[in-house]
């Protein structure tokens, strides 16, 4: 039991004076994945099959390299800030809160990093 | 964590049942949620068979008819009857709102009454909104200007600049939004909810007001301002039409454009 007054209780530790950064990134990563994920959805459904040679020649073209990079390191930030929000709601524990934030955070950068480096394993030719 | 199910002391169990007298004309089944912190028991739905022809035509009027006619124990906040106290704000055939401006014509089926959702309960349909008026004080709801008004007469706004402070002023505090908020069930000791929200900007786009920045970032946080998902509860619970929702996304517009 706290004896502590209602208003010092709403006022806590004060405004953390961040989140206008996080809310900003959402929308601009939301908004870039508007195009990438059409681009990738259609490329991947115009290709006459998905042999492994054909979607590694695919691959390989410069243009596609670089969307697909792009398409993974957004997506994956994009993933992240959500999934920061969705811990921040649900688990309310500080503790336990702040070690699901660390892992959620490496989770996805491993996530993004695995991606990048297939992408251009297979577009520089030495995974074909 | 969030639960799922409602702690062990809050479940309701099986009310009493109060019949309508015979020879009752229109009878209508109004279920009403009852606690009482006295008696150490779970919460529970009571049943009161009602006259409709004997009482006025609000929600409200029922639960005056049955606390004078019925159950005098029966407990729940009301003063102004027309919807300008909120007083009376609840859960009403699951959607928060205010017994005096709901018509028991315009409900369907049995009425069934709760006090406002996830709140602490005082007893019956009384929540207690302690923490809810100090979100409200927190975020210094009064004018701030450095500038001293002039002296003989008051500090003056266009008819633009009052409008934009119009509807935002017109909030009547019932706590129909913010208890209808679930980033406000979740995180309601770190969010300030909707009502707060929509208060904060009435007075960020107060004309009058000089303490803009400083408003602003008290609520550039987290938790206090960006919990809202913009679900829109809040919008949709208002039984005043106001739009809290948009005010809050009014108030994200202002914090990125400050820093572009």
């Amino acid at each position: 039991m706290s004896l502590r007054s209602p208003l010092g209780r709403v006022l806590g530790t004060g405004s953390a004076k961040e989140g206008v950064q996080h809310w900003w990134l959402q929308r601009l990563t939301s908004l870039a994945l508007v195009p990438l994920s059409i681009w990738f959805v259609v490329s991947l459904l115009s290709l006459p099959s998905f042999d492994h040679a054909i979607v590694a020649a695919w691959m390989s073209q410069s243009w596609t390299a670089l969307l697909l990079v792009l398409f993974v390191v957004v997506g994956a930030w994009h993933s992240q800030l959500g999934v920061r929000v969705v811990v921040e709601d649900y688990v309310h524990a500080t503790g336990v809160r702040t070690l699901t934030l660390v892992v959620v955070t490496f989770a996805h950068a491993l996530l993004a990093a695995a991606g990048v480096f297939a992408i251009l394993k297979v577009a520089f030719g030495s995974a074909a | 964590m969030a639960g799922f199910r409602l702690p062990p002391n809050s479940r309701i169990r099986k009310g009493l049942t109060h019949r309508a007298t015979p020879g009752a004309g229109e009878v209508r089944a109004v279920r009403i949620y009852r606690f009482d912190p006295t008696s150490g028991q779970n919460p529970r739905l009571d049943t009161f068979e009602l006259d409709v022809k004997g009482c006025g035509p609000m929600v409200l009027d029922a639960l005056i008819h049955i606390k004078a006619a019925v159950d005098s124990s029966l407990t729940f906040r009301r003063s102004c009857r027309e919807g300008i106290c909120g007083s009376c704000a609840m859960n009403i055939n699951g959607v928060n709102r205010l017994a005096c401006t709901t018509a028991m014509q315009d409900l369907s089926g049995a009425i069934r009454i709760y006090p406002l959702p996830h709140m602490s309960v005082v007893k019956d349909l009384v929540p207690d909104l302690t923490d809810f008026y100090a979100q409200y004080a927190s975020v210094k709801p009064w004018l701030q200007a450095r500038t001293p008004a002039p002296p003989d007469r008051e500090r003056l706004q266009s008819k633009e600049e009052q409008e934009r402070i119009d509807r935002p002023a017109a909030c009547i505090l019932c706590a129909c939004c913010s208890t209808a908020c679930p980033s406000y069930w979740w995180n309601s000791d770190r969010f300030l909810g909707p009502a707060a929200l929509l208060a904060a900007y009435r007075w960020i786009v107060d004309s009058r007001d000089e303490a803009t920045g400083e408003r602003l970032d008290e609520l550039q946080d987290p938790f206090r301002l960006y919990r809202c998902h913009t679900i829109m509860n809040c919008t949709d619970a208002c039984p005043k039409d106001l739009n809290p929702a948009k005010a809050i996304a009014e108030i994200k517009k202002l914090l990125v454009e400050r820093q572009c």
